[in-house]
């Protein structure tokens, strides 16, 4: 396919842009989505282990493990663990929910990064008390950026 | 993408009663977050993987909902106490009708 000069220009200024059109979420956004998931409970600091890594080369498959401190008992367990990012275009990653049966409360899976940012990690109890914890990283080559090769 | 893709289930065969196990799983999915653009700049749609669920003999044990920051072939790694010989069901539902799933069964002694 040939392709103009004018063509060339028009979509190199297209490309150019499009990254900037892509208003990422602010933490007013993510601590929006918090207050939806705490529904006006308070959560206390603490028993939530997030594990990233520091430094995050690439943004698009990074490994995350979370771990929450309970007995996991019928009377004492984990019942959800939200992840909520202060820096992507949208503020929740995953939810997971699990209960007594999981034994242990601890999770891992690969997320997408777009900023160097605060990743919260927050836990509702059986009691319906939550806890939070957080990583901070750093996030050298973001997610959502690339193009598509069509 | 199609409307389902190969995934895999790692965890033991059999397990002592009481035993927490771990559970690997993982799925083929682009997981297209909706925010690429082609290089014209046309917006790709949106189009994840949005529930995943482990039932064991029918009750639930883990569920996730997923979110666009989930990265491509979703794996997800978690533990289940082993009560007694059942199977496991692993189903994965999302976008354009996409929906996998997978059993396996679990001898507890």
């Amino acid at each position: 396919m040939s392709t103009s000069r004018r063509t060339f220009i028009v979509t190199l200024g297209a490309v150019s842009i499009v990254p900037w059109l892509n208003a990422q979420a602010t933490p007013e956004e993510a601590t929006d989505a918090i207050k939806k998931i705490l529904g006006g409970a308070k959560p206390r600091n603490g028993r939530v282990n997030l594990e990233i890594s520091p430094l995050v080369e690439n943004g698009n498959l990074v490994p995350m493990t979370v771990a929450v401190e309970s007995p996991m008992t019928q009377a004492d367990h984990v019942t959800a663990i939200h992840i909520v990012a202060e820096g992507n275009p949208l503020p929740n990653i995953v939810s997971f929910y699990l209960g007594a049966r999981a034994g242990r409360a601890e999770v891992s899976s690969r997320i997408r990064l777009m900023n160097s940012q605060r990743i919260w990690a927050l836990a509702q109890m059986s009691d319906g008390s939550f806890w939070q914890g957080y990583a901070e990283t750093m996030v050298t080559l973001a997610a959502c950026t690339e193009e598509v090769l069509i | 993408m199609s409307k389902t893709s190969r995934v895999v289930v790692s965890m033991p065969k059999t397990a002592k009663k009481g035993e927490i196990i771990p559970i690997r799983v993982i799925v083929q999915h682009d997981m297209e977050s909706g925010f690429r653009h082609t290089e014209r700049g046309v917006l790709v749609p949106r189009d994840i993987i949005r529930d995943f669920v482990c039932t064991y003999d029918g009750v639930d044990v883990f569920r996730a909902e997923l979110h666009p920051a989930v990265g491509a072939n979703p794996t997800f790694s978690f533990f289940t106490v082993a009560t007694q010989s059942a199977m496991l069901e692993f189903k994965w539902s999302g976008d354009n009708g996409y929906a996998s799933s997978l059993t396996s069964q679990l001898v507890v002694t």
